[in-house]
């Protein structure tokens, strides 16, 4: 019998976890929404965050890792996007090829750099531990893990709502010939948001380490759920990704408490069954990605 | 009659097939090896099927790992499980490969772009977690060994040892022969013709009264039947099967392979482009532990500066179109 709070924790857990999810997938999907680029880095960048903060916490401690971090993400990701510029409005497969041609080599150099072999990252002090609800424990880390993601989440969707630069953005994703006829500079624009899907692709690793441990593979961890959580959603949706993000999260974990063994494979399922009732994703529109 | 023999000399496909015929005595003089040419008609068999789907369809799939692996698996485990054997098993791998596509297929068949990516990608991870999840039939992560490449023949009558690497070689390469003039058959036959059409305007091909759908199930399906063929042959030339064969790397290799030898202009662009990308592998890899950074940043060098392909580039210089050209 399952008692009420093994249950809760698991609720608790896949809701922690979709954050995440959704975090993760919100800088791919910015990219693939905007520049119809399917970002196969973005795994590889995730585990590049998390070993920068890695590098740099004992130097600085968390705080500034976790804004330092990120940041230079960002650079790689700026510098990867002079790459990637030659495949904007060709067939997918450019893109795709390019990217998974970056992450191999990224991946490599993090072997190169750091090792083939994972590292423990500790939860910072303040978060460590277990926090007690009264009925049950719960790490608190988890909890503070879920409160950045949707702090980070919240931040960009005001970046994206209520900021003339997310109107241009959006609009450069509608229309990109009409935004350039108003005078827009579209490939600036484009290098923006390229480095900042990258940037939280990097920050999503850092606070992402202390919960899965850090090694050169943990990216492809990362970037599979991005997948499904971007096709349940719907390419091009902001919402579709959070939601995306919380029916993989809140998925995954309960098939962890009946059937353990399923519990990569459920999101593809539920991917399946999604698509099937819905082709274009949950919260998909038709648009000049098919 | 001679009229029949000198067009079967000026066709490119009787050139092809005679190279590779003479390939095993060719490789030692070059510093190759028996294996390295068996392994570069197995993955020829993928990117050829594959191209029917890439090249002239205008699908792209970044999930045909899958198949192929579906195929090693499938052949394994019929063999070490149910009959010993070597038809029968390489038979199922290659239905295996076929009967998975097919179902895919089914959420593939009104999707293009981005969207049929994507989904590509996730549906052969699903396959890439259930081998590597389901260790009691796959091994898990440390693969299923033990694959047999028993003798064939006809019992009492004659029998060809397998295990000889030559000998293995001429069984994949008559596998070759069959497959390439089959594909050829295929993209050349009113059905590829079509395949052509939806590739260029599939509303157009759509409006002419062309159900667009089901051909593009069916050429999903018929790659994945040649992906399966390899991934089975793959497993007998390794004597095992690993989820590694599934992983997105290996899905990434075969679109690779046909980008790189121009299978976008040229029906024999997969066969040239497997032939470069397995050499090249096997030369990094013997000579830096790190070869896969410059495996990657070659990736990224071929689609930048060489995007249609070795044959598209002399195309090109010869003043032919281009062949993905800008959408927008």
């Amino acid at each position: 019998m399952i008692s009420l709070a093994e249950v809760a924790s698991q609720l608790l857990n896949g809701l922690v976890l979709g954050f995440l999810y959704a975090l993760i997938a919100l800088g791919f999907m910015l990219i693939i929404g905007v520049m119809g680029v399917i970002n196969f880095s973005h795994g590889v960048l995730f585990a590049w965050g998390a070993y920068f903060a890695f590098t740099l916490r004992p130097l600085i401690g968390f705080w500034p890792a976790l804004l330092i971090s990120p940041f230079l993400v960002g650079i790689m990701g700026l510098i990867l996007e002079i790459a990637v510029r030659r495949s904007y409005g060709k067939d997918p497969l450019f893109g795709l090829l390019l990217t998974s041609g970056s992450a191999m080599a990224l991946e490599e150099i993090i072997r190169m750099i750091w090792g083939s072999i994972g590292h423990t990252f500790a939860a910072p002090s303040f978060v460590s531990g277990p926090f007690d609800f009264g009925f049950m424990p719960y790490s608190k880390y988890r909890l503070f893990l879920a409160g950045l993601s949707v702090i980070l989440i919240l931040l960009v969707w005001l970046f994206l709502e209520k900021t003339p630069y997310g109107a241009i953005i959006k609009a450069g994703a509608f229309d990109s010939e009409m935004v350039m006829a108003l005078g827009i500079d579209l490939r600036r624009l484009r290098t923006i948001v390229f480095g900042m899907g990258t940037a939280l692709a990097g920050v999503a690793g850092v606070i992402a380490a202390p919960l899965w441990s850090i090694k050169p593979t943990m990216g492809g961890e990362a970037i599979m759920p991005a997948f499904v959580v971007v096709v349940i959603g719907g390419v091009g949706s902001f919402w579709g990704s959070i939601l995306g993000g919380l029916i993989v999260g809140i998925g995954t974990s309960i098939s962890v408490m009946f059937m353990p063994r399923t519990s990569m494979i459920i999101m593809y399922v539920l991917m399946a069954i999604i698509i099937l009732i819905r082709p274009r994703g949950i919260m998909g529109e038709k648009s000049i990605l098919e | 009659m001679n009229q029949t023999i000198s067009s079967i000399i000026r066709h490119p496909m009787f050139w092809v097939l005679l190279f590779f015929f003479f390939l095993p005595f060719l490789l030692p003089l070059i510093g190759g090896y028996t294996y390295l040419g068996t392994e570069v008609l197995i993955w020829s068999i993928f990117a050829l099927g594959f191209n029917i789907l890439l090249g002239y369809t205008g699908l792209p799939s970044f999930g045909h790992g899958a198949f192929f692996g579906i195929g090693a698996f499938v052949m394994g485990i019929i063999q070490l499980r149910v009959i010993q054997g070597i038809w029968i098993p390489i038979l199922a791998g290659t239905l295996a490969g076929a009967f998975f596509g097919a179902l895919v297929g089914l959420f593939l068949a009104k999707k293009r772009g981005i969207y049929f990516a994507l989904l590509t990608i996730a549906f052969s991870q699903m396959f890439w977690f259930i081998s590597w999840g389901w260790d009691s039939m796959t091994g898990g992560e440390d693969g299923l060994s033990g694959i047999g490449r028993l003798p064939v023949g006809i019992p009492g009558v004659f029998s060809i040892d397998l295990k000889d690497s030559l000998n293995f070689y001429y069984f994949v390469y008559v596998l070759f022969v069959v497959s390439a003039i089959l594909i050829w058959i295929i993209v050349h036959s009113p059905f590829g013709r079509t395949l052509q059409a939806i590739r260029y305007n599939e509303t157009r091909t759509k409006c002419i009264g062309y159900n667009t759908a089901v051909y593009k199930w069916t050429s999903f399906t018929v790659s994945c039947v040649f992906a399966g063929l390899a991934g089975a042959l793959y497993a007998l030339l390794r004597n095992a099967a690993f989820s590694d064969s599934m992983h997105w790397t290996q899905s990434g290799n075969v679109v690779m392979m046909v980008l790189l030898g121009g299978g976008m202009t040229n029906f024999f662009g997969p066969i040239l482009g497997a032939c470069v990308f397995i050499v090249l592998r096997d030369l990094f890899s013997s000579v830096w532990e790190h070869w896969m950074l410059v495996y990657g940043l070659l990736f990224m060098f071929v689609i930048i500066f060489l995007p249609e392909g070795i044959l598209g580039f002399f195309k090109r210089e010869k003043g032919q179109g281009k062949v993905f050209a800008s959408k927008q």
